[in-house]
């Protein structure tokens, strides 16, 4: 029997640096592995000794894409020592940006990165010509997050508004009615996206690790509860509590810290796939429609379908922003977004948000100065890489019993890491 | 010179590469957010590489590279030094490469760092080294500056390496926008703000939305770090709280360590 080795180095249309790894031997897959080889940048390091305000400033750097969620997940953080309460409208404001970034990173990651492997392209560039309306309305749908972030967060990358205990600057209520519009008016682009995901060919797995969400008793919780959940092992916890829920590994191919369940041991994912299955029943009315048509419903454990899980979320984040606008600009929520005023103290807190890629956790132990004493970062991505591993096995034996050739499970493996949406330069930091 | 003319004077197209090292990807993703004019720009180059967006493999010869991020492994090390032989024009774009940026803050007592984060160093981390801007590998054509760049000012700069242009970049502190802008001054409410020493170029886009400069454009080579510390004394703001401050864009500028 012939020996295949499989080795994409420099994974491409993903965000960071990684080589996938994959040996088969007689017929049976022996080597599956991700190696994330991202420059570790050293971030908690960093941080070390650093004043609190500067803290989300610098976390903010650890990834592009996803600034606004390390954003409000440190100020979450600090905010928790301090014993800082914030008004309704401060959280709304930062719904606002975590689903901003949602509806940019989910755009750029489904129509720039995903997309073009099931049209048979290497970059979304000839869909210019070929599908220019496609072209076109993808990216306006991307440009319209970039707006969003960029109205409440003052740029479309790091935002620089959002601070410990509220916000240094808003938007007038007429910017926030136009925001309201434009959100709505990209609705039934967005729809025809779960569609076109929904419509691509994936081969039929099923991930056998567990999923990590936010979870709330009434709500699709994005950024404001501290109860997280392991869906299969049906345990919920605090946030404060991550480091008894999570453990954290090293392995030597990889620059990331591993993630697996501390209680079972098991790998698990966290992402859209993982929130649609914690949160379907709290969907928006149009998000909700949009899943069921095309039979997106939990229990959902094809880890490609976390590509039409992102599409539906971009329909919920289009319908929830619009409703947060207009609520903005009239005025609704109680208080206003000043920062408030806070006592600087010593202690340990844990920020966490649910980030486009899934949950986030900084933990942080200030002095009684307010500076860093012990910084911790859980990404998502991080949380991931364990699990993408085993489901990326399963695929390859899957592939390997069907007759597959070498080039085949290559590309489908491709198109796996690609559906996890991954984001090395998070997962190293 | 016709529209085809880059800037050696050829009639091809010019050949342009995007290359990221260590970074948070955002500048990169800044050029993917000037969304209406991205085909425009694309129109004028032949982009061969960018692994951001496309999955073909990196050409063997280019004119254009541009580069994110900071150097902070002996591969990227050497990767820099192949793509200023390769290239005719190379463009640092954004604080990691232009000043070692955030990664740069590692850079003091760098070595016991990745024993502090890792029980043991994977291998997949390749040889660490100090992080720098790629300006102290290799020699550097054109900066976009910033954390993250304005995608206009790639465009700007772009456009520069493309055609050419006798545009001087100023080198001057950020005070002179904050009063054009009549947006006042922290220093007057006891609030430091590192616009005091940072380059100007970026309109004060902090400041204009209620937040002190962080300096992500890095120090003005004009900057008067003594008087800036009087300033800063002045107004009741710790002297050391501004010197720590002023190492997160540029803890390996030589500037800080002389003045």
């Amino acid at each position: 029997m012939t020996k295949t080795a499989i080795q994409v180095d420099h994974i491409a249309r993903i965000e960071g640096h990684g080589n996938v790894h994959v040996v088969i031997d007689g017929g049976e897959v022996k080597t599956v592995e991700m190696n994330v080889v991202e420059p570790a940048r050293l971030f908690e390091s960093m941080v070390r000794g650093r004043r609190f305000e500067e803290v989300p400033y610098i976390a903010s750097r650890i990834c592009g894409i996803c600034s606004s969620s390390h954003v409000v997940t440190d100020l979450l953080a600090i905010e928790r020592i301090f014993g800082i309460e914030v008004t309704d409208r401060t959280r709304a404001l930062r719904d606002l940006l975590v689903y901003g970034s949602y509806l940019q990173n989910h755009a750029t990651h489904l129509f720039v990165f995903a997309a073009p492997d099931f049209l048979g392209h290497k970059s979304v560039f000839p869909l210019a010509d070929e599908a220019p309306e496609l072209f076109e309305q993808a990216l306006a749908l991307k440009a319209l997050g970039n707006e969003l972030c960029t109205k409440v967060g003052g740029r479309s990358v790091h935002p620089i508004t959002a601070v410990v205990g509220g916000f240094t600057h808003e938007i007038t209520p007429e910017e926030y009615l136009e925001l309201a519009e434009k959100l709505e008016s990209m609705q039934e682009f967005a729809v025809s996206a779960v569609d076109l995901f929904h419509s691509f060919e994936c081969p039929d797995i099923q991930t056998e690790g567990d999923m990590l969400a936010m979870g709330a008793p009434n709500r699709y919780a994005v950024s404001d509860s501290r109860m997280a959940r392991f869906i299969d092992a049906a345990l919920s916890f605090d946030c404060d509590e991550v480091d008894r829920a999570i453990e954290e590994y090293s392995v030597n191919h990889s620059a990331a810290l591993c993630a697996r369940v501390r209680s079972t041991g098991k790998p698990y994912f966290t992402g859209a796939l993982a929130r649609i299955n914690q949160s379907w029943q709290f969907l928006g009315r149009q998000a909700k429609l949009a899943a069921a048509k095309v039979g997106l419903r939990p229990p959902e454990r094809n880890p490609f379908n976390n590509n039409v899980s992102q599409a539906v979320e971009i329909v919920d984040a289009l319908e929830r922003c619009a409703e947060l606008c207009r609520r903005l600009a009239n005025d609704e929520f109680e208080g206003s977004s000043e920062p408030v005023p806070f006592q600087v103290k010593a202690g340990f807190g844990v920020g966490f948000t649910e980030a486009p890629r899934g949950a986030l956790f900084h933990e942080l132990e200030l002095d009684d100065e307010g500076r860093v004493v012990r910084a911790s970062i859980i990404t998502p991505t991080a949380q991931n890489v364990a699990n993408l591993e085993a489901d990326m096995r399963i695929l390859a034996e899957k592939l390997v019993a069907d007759g597959a050739a070498a080039d085949e499970v290559q590309l489908e493996i491709e198109k796996l890491v690609r559906a996890y949406d991954p984001c090395l330069s998070c997962s190293v930091h | 010179m016709n529209e085809n003319t880059n800037v050696q004077g050829t009639s091809a197209v010019p050949r342009v590469v995007v290359v990221g090292l260590a970074s948070c990807f955002g500048c990169q993703l800044q050029i993917t957010n000037i969304e209406a004019h991205l085909m425009e720009v694309l129109g004028q180059i032949d982009l061969q590489y960018w692994q951001l967006a496309s999955s073909d493999p990196m050409p063997e010869e280019f004119d254009v590279a541009v580069i994110e991020g900071a150097v902070t492994t002996e591969e990227s090390e050497h990767l820099v030094e192949e793509l200023r032989q390769k290239a005719d024009t190379i463009i640092a774009i954004g604080a990691c490469a232009t000043t070692a940026g955030i990664p740069g803050m590692a850079a003091e007592g760098f070595i016991q760092r990745p024993g502090s984060v890792y029980d043991l160093v994977p291998e997949a981390c390749g040889e660490m080294i100090s992080p720098r801007a790629v300006g102290s590998v290799i020699d550097v054509d054109y900066e976009v500056r910033c954390c993250p760049i304005d995608a206009y000012d790639f465009v700007d700069v772009l456009q520069r390496a493309l055609y050419g242009s006798n545009k001087i970049d100023s080198t001057a502190t950020m005070c002179g926008s904050c009063k054009r802008n009549e947006t006042g001054c922290f220093y007057t409410k006891g609030v430091m703000c590192l616009g005091l020493v940072t380059r100007a170029g970026c309109d004060a886009r902090c400041v204009n939305l209620g937040r002190p400069c962080n300096g992500c454009r890095g120090l003005s080579p004009d900057a008067n770090l003594p008087a800036a510390r009087e300033a800063c004394r002045a107004a009741g703001i710790p002297v050391e709280d501004f010197d720590k401050a002023l190492e997160m864009f540029n803890q390996t500028d030589p500037a800080l360590r002389q003045a």
